[in-house]
């Protein structure tokens, strides 16, 4: 069912494509109401709303049917943090989020598989932090771009969904006292995200049993504009086999930078060996 | 071929020089002309015999023209401008993040954002000629 909820939502968004004619940054959409092709439950789809119109990042909304699917349509524009990250220098990747939906069905999916808690890895806004609190997941966001932890600060009043301003490579995870953890890693292979899942993976590994227990979920492309993985994997097949990991399930999704991309972003969930 | 290139990227430099304002197009372009002089000057001299010959002289005189003109003044002040020029807009781009903005105001901001990203885009460029340089050396 969760699949096919991700193939929905990449075919409203190729809709939505087609039909869009505003200017703004970013945009992307959410569905009103629960339907049979997207069987959400009501509460859930109220409060992903809820992060979006309480989020600063959108600055406009309205109603808009794509295809038969009544939609809100929320337009963003995130350059003043893009900005902030390059003056300090101390994000290895500037922010782009994936669509709230696709956060959404990315903690679905880790649901699904068994985990018990969602460790959002240079996680912007935080919003597959808050999704996964959406399903009753325990979750943790870490971020090092302060100004995007404050606007997270902003968000948890609807769900605590812990940000941690913090480098994730030097974060002490096992204050976190994690059992079935997984993480998702914020950045494309060839953006950053290598070295960022290489620093994660290695803390992890260092505290006993976490290793065997731990998900890991990598956002990969395979637009010819970057440089092949010599393994494919959408970008990380050389880290997951350099890491003992095996690839368990993958999933294309929409994310703000691939609106006018023809492919969707590649989450690859991984696991140990 | 050689010649008329050669000849092109002479007037590129001339212009160039008898500006204070490059655009980005102007200056990739210049860039890649003498990228191209370049790599051509280093395949006619293999080709070339070493006895002096005019076709030798030619591609000594643009090499020279290639390092004392380009290398030695135009890029480095081509690289100073694009980074005042970046440091700008940065610094504009900063002091209008206060107060509330319309709709339009956003969408226009934007565009001077994606402005800044392109001068980077170029200055990264830049920077790359000038580690291919520092290589040669």
């Amino acid at each position: 069912m969760i699949s096919d909820i991700a193939k929905n939502l990449v075919e409203l968004k190729q809709e939505f494509v087609r039909v869009y004619d505003g200017n703004s940054q970013i945009q992307e959409l959410i569905p009103k109401s629960t339907s049979d092709l997207f069987p959400i439950e009501a509460s859930h789809l109220d409060l992903l709303h809820e992060f979006a119109t309480k989020n600063p990042i959108y600055y406009n909304s309205f109603e808009k049917k794509i295809g038969s699917i009544d939609c809100i349509v929320y337009e963003g524009d995130i350059n003043k943090y893009w900005l902030n990250s390059i003056q300090h220098g101390s994000s290895k990747a500037p922010f782009s989020p994936t669509w709230i939906m696709s956060g959404y069905i990315g903690a679905m999916f880790a649901k699904e598989l068994g985990y018990s808690e969602v460790i959002d890895i240079g996680s912007g806004d935080g919003r597959i932090a808050y999704c996964a609190k959406i399903l009753d997941l325990e979750s943790y966001s870490i971020e090092i771009d302060d100004m995007l932890v404050d606007l997270q600060n902003l968000l948890t009043s609807t769900l605590n969904f812990h940000p941690y301003c913090a480098d994730a490579i030097a974060f002490d995870y096992s204050s976190l006292n994690l059992l079935r953890p997984i993480f998702f890693i914020g950045g494309l292979a060839q953006m950053g995200g290598t070295f960022l899942a290489t620093g994660v993976l290695d803390k992890i590994n260092s505290i006993s049993d976490l290793k065997q227990n731990s998900g890991w979920v990598f956002a990969g492309t395979l637009s010819q504009k970057y440089v092949p993985d010599p393994k494919n994997e959408a970008g990380w097949g050389t880290l997951i086999e350099k890491n003992n990991l095996k690839s368990i399930h993958n999933v294309s999704l929409p994310a703000a930078w691939t609106f006018h991309e023809s492919d969707d972003v590649q989450y690859i969930f991984a696991e140990s060996n | 071929m050689f010649d008329s290139e050669s000849q092109k990227l002479q007037n590129l430099i001339d212009t160039v020089n008898s500006k204070t304002d490059m655009t980005i197009h102007e200056i990739v372009e210049t860039y890649y002309q003498v990228m191209n002089v370049s790599s051509m000057c280093a395949m006619l001299k293999e080709q070339a015999d070493s006895e002096p010959n005019p076709l030798l002289s030619k591609i000594q005189e643009t090499e020279k023209m290639i390092s004392e003109k380009f290398d030695s003044i135009i890029h480095p002040k081509i690289l100073t401008k694009i980074s005042l020029t970046i440091q700008e807009m940065t610094k504009n781009l900063q002091s209008g993040h206060s107060g509330e903005k319309s709709k339009e105001q956003i969408e226009s901001n934007a565009k001077l954002f994606e402005e800044l990203r392109q001068t980077m885009s170029t200055k990264e460029f830049v920077e790359q000629y000038e580690t291919g340089i520092s290589h040669d050396q």
